[in-house]
């Protein structure tokens, strides 16, 4: 079919007339910006087929602005060697003209050969819808609908299945779909969607199951009885071979023979008891008897020890009394030695003394001579001094010595006082005519003596009292006031004073006078300047003294040419104090020590003596007599009894009492055990036998045989069914298999110029189309793997290239089963990118070949190298114009 | 001139699970109705006693209902019914006979020998020995104290037992119970009366198995009989009667088809079959689809006519010829689905089973189609 010109008058913005004419086989391209004429051109040709001419839905094709306008259409094409040309007006006095070669039809009639030949409907009332459109419907593709495929294609379905041949039609009319749904709904009460058991089947099923277990169940019960039975009758034969006999009397007999021999041996046994405790009885008697005749061992040794000890205590006494005389003897001596060295000592302080006055004269005497020369020639000048120091020469005194003697003076004091608290007072009132000798002294009358050494009191025509007094410290006291008395008038002697008081008289004179010196000498010197007078007065002085020195010198004994040494003296008299002391000692401890092992001989012989006494006693030699010979009897009667007792215990030992209370109990037991296992036999028989009787009663075998003739029709109609569900469902995929081939076959056709554009777009993808020819699946092979895709889903842009591609291979199969094709796309493929759109390119191109295509679009540019020539609306539209 | 009837294998309460409920239950009341038939015989043929050698009962625990109307059955023969366990009912410590006691079932003229010993039943002129069993299976013969068993002179000895004759059983697997070949010779009995063979065996002259009265398993053995056994006098041979009584035959059959004439046949023996007979029916080779709707027919109206008809039709082919495939106006796609299953059923076992199911199913909705349409 080629469509040859076009000529619209009172259309939309074509308000005069637009003539188009001079259209090719192949491609014819118009371009234009927006409301240039593009779409009202295809409404137009839309219009003049889809429409009745007396339609009143088609006002959108008056002239702008003149609502009386008759819209206008002419269209001729070339159809099977004869020109067709279709004139329609609408609105306004509408007619519609169809010459058909040298044919002419008008009106209904001419639209009705039209649709027929395009394959179309006119909607029953109102405007043409795309349910009715058909075959133009799916080829004339209006502004962004061409991606819109499962639509059209389903209006067009008659049309594109009577292209494919009367036999696809078939295929879904054939008996074949209608098994399909009576097998599927056969197959639907015994199986769900997804195969699994329902309804009738499911019960079968379930009821076989449950039979199955329900009948093992019975089995085991039937099992458990049959062992009852056998049980029962194990249980019976026990009984009359084992219970009757009664088995357990005889254990009976046996046990009370072994208790009547065992009560004999237990009466044996309780005497046994008796004698035993009689024998402890004797054995405590024999041991207190022990203990006595013990107890007397024990006196005679205590005497012989008391003995021992008298004897030790004589021999003490006697070894002090031998010692006695040598201790006294040496402390005799050491007083005679202590009393000469006494002596030699205050000699040699006397002695010493006397030294040091000569040598102090000696001395001065020298130091005169030499002094004396010089002072002549300064004397007169110190004559009235020489006066003083004269006297000041005069009453000088030794100071240091003066001290020492005043703490003698204070020591002899005080020694004093403490003799007359420690002397032995001895005080007498003697008869008037009466004398009496204390000492040395005769004495009479009244008086009191204090005694400080041991002194006899001789008492005429009496005798002598020798008083001793106690205590040591006395004779030391004596002895240390005779010593510092010594001391203290050597000291009296060396100052030249008679006392004490003497002294310290002295002593302040010299200060006095030592004043007035030094008051002249501080007067001289004012006088005459230098101290020549001094010597003088020193030489003075020194005579003075050397006079006063010869003179105490004169007073002194005569000095001893063997005098010793007064050191040596001192220390000799305290070595004599230290040995007299140690012999003091010696005698008093001797002496004490004495009189001790005197008084324990003493006492020693007084325990003895009563200890003696005792024992030599009679009575006490009847105890012991009387103590051995109970005892002799006791052992006599305590040995017979042990015989007894060995041999009674030889006859319990023989009788074996514990093994005859094990008879007893074993066969007590063995009865008892006995006679029990025949009860519970006996009960375990009626327990059978009652529940035997009510399963008995059941009919269990009767039962068993019931449900298994259930459960087996149960697996009957489960084995038929599933046999059956087997059968259907190799029916419903044979017959799903067999009709999916025919289609294919079918749609071979159809396929193969799908397969033509494909592989001009995406090399080695297929595309494939469902039994309603609608495209459904593209599989393509990117770079590796396989990508399917169902249509629907493809992105905006491959979708539209579908749609097209599509639309050409129905044209292509419409063309080849005799029908007019022709294509119209209103700015279709703008969502397609540049190397799509390149490719898409080629495939329309190629599809030109073939039909006649209108292609509108306001982008010239994407369409310049479509190898046609581009018409220009607004050209066009301005050269009518 | 005593006259006994002679039977044994009652298995009263035997159920019948391999077939339909209504054939189940038809076939268990048979052996009721069989009883009773037994009774009326004896009464008719004025026998002296009854002598059922065991396994009365098919088992040990039954409903009550099923021992009472057992009992019930025998009043028809008011003398006598000397009756021993067999292995399936036999004398426990507790058994179905205690229970039956339990119940008073048992009739006055019922003599249930539990025991073995001899029983002598003097005004009638015989003495019964009877072997009956106490364990569900023994390995000693229960009868070797018949030998020594002493009767009254003057009176029958008539044996009484229930277990296999050594050596004489074509299936010796079960060699429980065994019983010596030649025990009414060497215990000197005049008649021998056996339990536990189902179908009717004559031992010796003196020896028989009766059979079961009622048939109840497809062993082509003479079952479903009684016999009736006169002896004039001691040592004298008794004369044995077979009289059938039972009212199921059970029968096997197997066709198979290799040509179209075999159909005819198999239709003829299906035909010739015993009413009310119980019948398992196999049939292999294959068919042509008219000719597997005929063989249907045939069965149904088989079945009908039957007590129980059980077809295995399970290794069947059926091939369709073109007239089938024509008469069913199975075009397209729905024909390479027949071509498919005919193919498949080349296969082994089951799947060949299902091709084969499948293929009489769209057969079937293809001809109902057809009638549809027709109509």
């Amino acid at each position: 079919m080629k469509l040859d010109y076009l000529h619209l008058a009172e259309v939309k913005q074509f308000r005069r007339s637009l003539h188009l004419d001079g259209l090719t086989d192949g491609i014819n391209l118009f371009v234009g910006p927006n409301e240039s004429g593009k779409s009202t051109l295809v409404d137009a040709i839309r219009a003049a087929f889809f429409e009745r001419y007396k339609s009143g839905s088609v006002d959108y094709l008056q002239p702008w602005g003149d609502s009386s306008g008759a819209p206008e259409v002419e269209i001729a094409f070339d159809w099977q060697g004869e020109r067709w040309v279709l004139n329609k007006r609408f609105l306004n006095k509408p007619r519609c003209d169809l010459k058909v070669g040298n044919e002419h039809f008008s009106d209904t009639d001419a639209e009705d050969k039209l649709a027929g030949l395009f394959g179309y409907q006119f909607a029953g009332k109102g405007a043409s819808r795309p349910e009715v459109q058909g075959i133009p419907g799916l080829l004339w593709v209006q502004q962004g609908t061409i991606q819109e495929i499962r639509g059209p294609v389903g209006y067009a379905g008659d049309q594109l299945q009577s292209a494919l041949g009367t036999s696809l039609g078939e295929v879904a009319a054939s008996a074949g779909d209608e098994l399909t749904d009576t097998l599927e709904k056969q197959r639907g009460q015994w199986l769900t969607r997804t195969g699994k058991p329902t309804g009738d089947y499911k019960t079968a099923i379930d009821a076989s199951e449950f039979g199955r277990s329900a009948l093992a169940d019975l089995d085991a019960q039937i099992t458990g009885y049959h062992a009852q039975v056998d049980e029962l009758g194990r249980l019976r034969e026990q009984r009359r071979t084992i219970d009757q006999p009664q088995p357990w009397q005889a254990e009976r007999a046996l046990a009370g023979d072994a208790q009547n021999h065992l009560s004999e041996v237990r009466g044996w046994q309780s005497e046994q008891r008796l004698d035993e405790g009689k024998l402890k009885t004797f054995e405590r008697s024999q041991e207190l008897c022990r203990q006595q005749i013990q107890g007397f061992d024990a006196d005679a040794k205590r005497f012989a020890k008391r003995a021992a000890t008298k004897a030790k205590a004589h021999e003490e006494v006697g070894n002090f009394e031998a010692r006695l005389p040598q201790v006294e003897a040496r402390l005799t001596q050491a007083n005679t030695a202590y009393v000469e060295a006494s002596a030699a000592a205050t000699q040699a302080r006397q002695q010493a003394g006397r030294a040091r006055l000569q040598a102090d004269h000696d001395a001065l005497k020298a130091n005169l001579v030499t002094s004396g020369k010089t002072l002549k020639q300064a004397h007169e000048l110190q004559k009235a001094l020489g006066g003083l120091h004269e006297q000041r020469q005069a009453s000088a005194i030794d100071e240091k010595a003066l001290a020492k003697l005043k703490r003698h003076r204070a020591k002899l004091d005080e020694l004093a006082i403490r003799r007359e608290s420690l002397a032995t007072r001895v005080q007498f009132d003697l008869l008037s005519d009466k004398s009496l000798t204390i000492g040395t002294e005769s004495v009479t009358g009244k008086g009191e003596r204090l005694l400080l050494e041991t002194t006899e009191l001789a008492i005429p025509k009496v005798g002598i009292l020798r008083l001793q007094p106690g205590g040591t410290d006395i004779a030391e006291l004596v002895r240390d006031q005779e010593r510092v008395q010594a001391q203290h008038d050597g000291l009296l002697v060396q100052l030249g004073i008679a006392t004490l008081a003497e002294g310290e008289q002295r002593v302040t004179a010299n200060k006095n006078i030592a004043g007035q010196i030094e008051r002249e000498a501080a007067r001289l010197e004012g006088m005459v300047p230098q101290g020549v007078d001094t010597l003088s007065l020193q030489c003075d002085s020194d005579a003075a003294r050397l006079q006063g020195l010869a003179g105490k010198l004169e007073q002194l004994p005569e000095a001893l040419p063997d005098a010793g040494d007064e050191a040596m003296a001192e220390a000799a008299l305290a070595t004599a104090q230290t040995k007299l002391k140690a012999a003091e000692q010696a005698a008093t401890e001797l002496k004490q020590a004495l009189a001790m092992a005197k008084q324990e001989l003493t006492r020693a012989s007084e325990e003895w003596e009563q200890l003696n006494n005792e024992l030599e006693s009679p009575e006490h030699k009847a105890r012991i007599k009387s103590a051995n010979d109970q005892l002799t009897n006791l052992n006599a009667e305590a040995a017979s009894l042990q015989d007894a007792i060995v041999a009674r215990q030889q006859q319990i030992d023989a009788a074996q009492p514990q093994v005859l209370q094990q008879d007893v109990e074993r066969h007590t037991r063995s009865a008892e055990a006995m006679e029990r296992a025949a009860i519970e036999r006996r009960q375990a028989i009626d327990r059978l036998e009652a529940t035997l009787e009510t399963l008995g009663a059941q009919g269990l075998d009767e039962k068993r045989d019931t449900l298994q003739q259930e459960v087996e029709a149960s697996e009957r109609r489960r084995d038929e069914l599933a046999r059956r569900t087997a059968a259907l469902n190799l029916l419903l995929s044979l017959l799903k298999d067999k009709r999916q081939a025919l289609t294919r076959q079918l749609q071979a056709p159809l396929q193969k110029h799908l397969d033509h554009y494909l592989k001009l777009l995406f090399p080695h993808a297929s595309l494939t189309v469902d039994e309603n020819l609608m495209p459904q699946m593209l599989t393509r092979r990117p770079t590796e793997g396989t990508e399917n895709g169902d249509v629907e889903n493809l992105s905006y842009g491959t979708r539209e290239q579908m749609g097209l591609i599509s639309r050409l291979a129905y044209a292509d199969l419409l063309r080849e089963a005799g029908k007019p094709t022709l294509i119209i796309l209103d700015d279709a493929l703008v969502h397609s990118d540049a190397d799509r759109l390149a490719q898409m390119k080629r495939i329309l191109f190629d599809a030109a070949t073939r039909h006649q295509v209108l292609l509108f679009s306001c982008h010239p540019d994407n369409w310049r190298d479509l190898g046609v020539a581009a018409r220009d609306l607004q050209t066009l539209k301005a050269a009518t114009a | 001139m005593p006259r006994f009837l002679h039977t044994a294998d009652w298995q009263m309460g035997r159920q019948y699970g391999r077939f339909a409920a209504d054939d189940a239950a038809a076939l268990s009341e048979a052996r009721f109705k069989v009883v009773e038939r037994l009774a009326q015989l004896a009464t008719d043929k004025k026998v002296d006693a009854i002598l059922v050698a065991g396994d009365v009962f098919d088992a040990q625990n039954l409903a009550d209902r099923t021992i009472r109307r057992t009992f019930n059955a025998l009043a028809a023969f008011a003398g006598p019914w000397i009756l021993i366990p067999g292995n399936h009912d036999a004398a426990l410590a507790e058994s179905i006979w205690m229970q039956a006691a339990r119940l008073h079932a048992i009739p006055e003229n019922a003599h249930v020998l539990l025991e073995p010993g001899v029983t002598e039943f003097a005004e009638l002129g015989f003495a019964i020995l009877a072997a009956p069993l106490t364990q569900r299976q023994t390995h000693d013969d229960l009868t070797a104290w018949f030998d020594t068993a002493q009767t009254p002179g003057g009176l029958l000895r008539i044996g009484l037992a229930h277990g296999s004759i050594e050596g004489q059983l074509p299936e010796a697997a079960d060699s429980s119970n065994p019983i010596a070949a030649d025990r009414a010779e060497s215990a000197r009995l005049d008649y021998l009366a056996l339990g536990d063979w189902h179908g009717t065996k004559c031992i010796d002259a003196r020896t028989w198995y009766s059979g079961t009265p009622e048939q109840e398993r497809f062993k082509d053995n003479d079952a479903g009989q009684a016999l009736i056994v006169e002896i004039d006098h001691p040592k004298a041979e008794p004369k044995v009667t077979r009289c059938p009584v039972g009212q199921h035959r059970w029968i096997k059959l197997h066709q198979h088809l290799a040509v179209a004439s075999d159909l005819e046949q198999a239709l003829q023996e299906l035909d010739a079959l015993p009413a009310q007979s119980v019948v398992d029916v196999t049939v292999d080779g294959q068919l042509d689809l008219a000719s597997f709707e005929h063989l249907q027919q045939a069965l149904g109206a088989a079945g009908g006519r039957q007590r129980s008809l059980v077809p295995h039709l399970d290794a069947l082919r059926i091939e369709p010829t073109e007239d089938d495939l024509a008469s069913l106006q199975a075009d397209g796609y729905v024909g390479d689905v027949i071509a498919d299953l005919r193919e498949r059923q080349q296969a082994d076992g089951e799947q060949a089973e299902t091709a084969r199911d499948a293929l009489v199913i769209l057969a079937g909705m293809l001809r109902n189609r057809r009638a549809g349409v027709a109509k």
